[in-house]
């Protein structure tokens, strides 16, 4: 049950990332909610439900994508999984670690997702248009992660 | 006998004559008489306004917060008007551009953009069910919007002019000088591959050439805001200010060839 609310909240971050989100673009990029998610799941639960969670949300994110159909749902388990692996061999319970964390996870996210469109023959953005999304879409995301983090962290649900 | 005594007469005298000096010199005494009791007047007069709003504040506090809840609930009429206003009145611009347009259109309503800053797109109410098809360009009264790139029954997805995967052949109004349009994921577009001689100036309407099979001729795409040279040196290009504002889209005519 109290896993399902935590999906319930990747649901309602789905929603609001394709619609309200779009208020709070900073040079026409907004944050990812939905990867910011994918790694607070995976801090918070074990391996197989991280997985789910990084899976629904990853759907939830091919879904409205319109250049690389079925690629989150694929990356996004595999954040999750290194996060998870990454968890077991450094300790997480300094504030500025998890941040740091989404900021690397959004730059290869944003790599991998070009080159597996470059790789497919689609047209990409310019290398200047990249540089500036990948840079403000990495910072702006874990700025935002910390505050989620935050909120999500005082819902109990966690607590088995 | 009543005697009369000289200090009986003066008591008497003394009084009458001062107080017919008064009378007669009072008109010259009042106006600076008034002048300096005004400070006063004016301390008691705000005193006096203070008790009785002391004495009224808790009818003037029911009131106020009466007035208060009115004035709420008539600004939300106000916006619940200004929106239906607003959104009139774009339908009927979306109306009257349906009737004048030689091409069939189908209106859509836009419910979703992409999850991701990758893309610009937006995400309309009507699909297959409704005859769009790939491939059919999507406008507004202002101008080209973007193009249909996914379809389902009852959605579509358009990739707005403004995504770098689009590329649409476009001419200068004045000079009928050639170039692509392309998105850059911001608020302005590129038109590239412009002769280092091109005709064309700042403020110059930028056109659909008709070139790219899928867009029709002559629609309006933006006007140029800026040109400069390419990096290669080899030819120029200019930016281009869209016609529609790409952020604040809610509806879209989609072409049926």
């Amino acid at each position: 049950m109290n896993r399902l609310i935590f999906l319930a909240i990747v649901l309602i971050i789905g929603l609001l990332q394709a619609t309200v989100l779009d208020v709070f673009k900073f040079f026409w990029v907004k944050p990812d909610l939905l990867l910011a998610s994918v790694v607070i799941a995976s801090l918070l639960f074990e391996l197989r439900w991280a997985l789910v969670a990084a899976c629904f949300a990853g759907l939830l994110k091919d879904i409205t994508g319109i250049h690389n159909p079925g690629i989150y749902i694929l990356l996004f388990p595999l954040w999750s999984f290194l996060v998870i692996r990454l968890s077991r061999q450094i300790t997480l319970e300094n504030d500025f670690i998890p941040p740091v964390i989404v900021f690397v996870v959004v730059i290869s996210d944003s790599i991998i997702a070009r080159v597996v469109v470059l790789s497919l023959g689609d047209p990409v953005a310019s290398l200047g248009i990249f540089l500036r999304v990948t840079f403000i879409e990495s910072v702006y995301t874990a700025l935002v992660f910390i505050l989620l983090f935050r909120i999500i962290k005082r819902i109990p649900y966690y607590k088995e | 006998m009543f005697k009369f005594k000289n200090r009986n007469i003066i008591y008497a005298v003394v009084p009458v004559i001062i107080l017919v000096l008064l009378f007669s010199f009072l008109p010259s005494f009042r106006a600076p008489l008034l002048d300096i009791a005004k400070h006063p007047y004016k301390v008691l007069i705000l005193l006096k306004r203070e008790i009785g709003g002391l004495i009224f504040f808790h009818g003037n506090l029911v009131r106020s917060e009466r007035l208060r809840r009115e004035v709420d609930l008539l600004r939300l009429k106000l916006n619940a008007a200004d929106e239906a206003y607003r959104e009139n009145a774009r339908l009927k611009n979306l109306l009257a551009f349906k009737q004048k347009v030689s091409y069939k259109v189908i209106a859509a309503r836009v419910v979703a953009r992409p999850a991701d800053s990758w893309s610009s797109a937006v995400i309309l109410d009507k699909g297959k069910h409704h005859g769009i098809r790939r491939g059919m360009v999507a406008i507004t009264y202002l101008g080209l919007a973007g193009k249909v790139v996914e379809v389902t029954e009852y959605s579509c997805k358009v990739m707005l002019i403004n995504d770098p995967g689009i590329g649409v052949s476009a001419i200068v109004k004045r000079s009928r000088q050639e170039g692509l349009v392309c998105g850059t994921l911001a608020s302005s577009l590129i038109m590239r591959y412009l002769p280092k001689d091109s005709d064309i100036n700042i403020s110059d309407l930028v056109l659909t050439s008709g070139l790219t099979e899928s867009y029709p001729k002559g629609l309006l795409i933006g006007r140029v805001v800026e040109i400069g040279n390419e990096f290669s040196g080899l030819s120029l290009y200019a930016v281009i200010k869209p016609a529609v504002d790409l952020t604040a889209i809610e509806e879209l005519l989609v072409i049926i060839p």
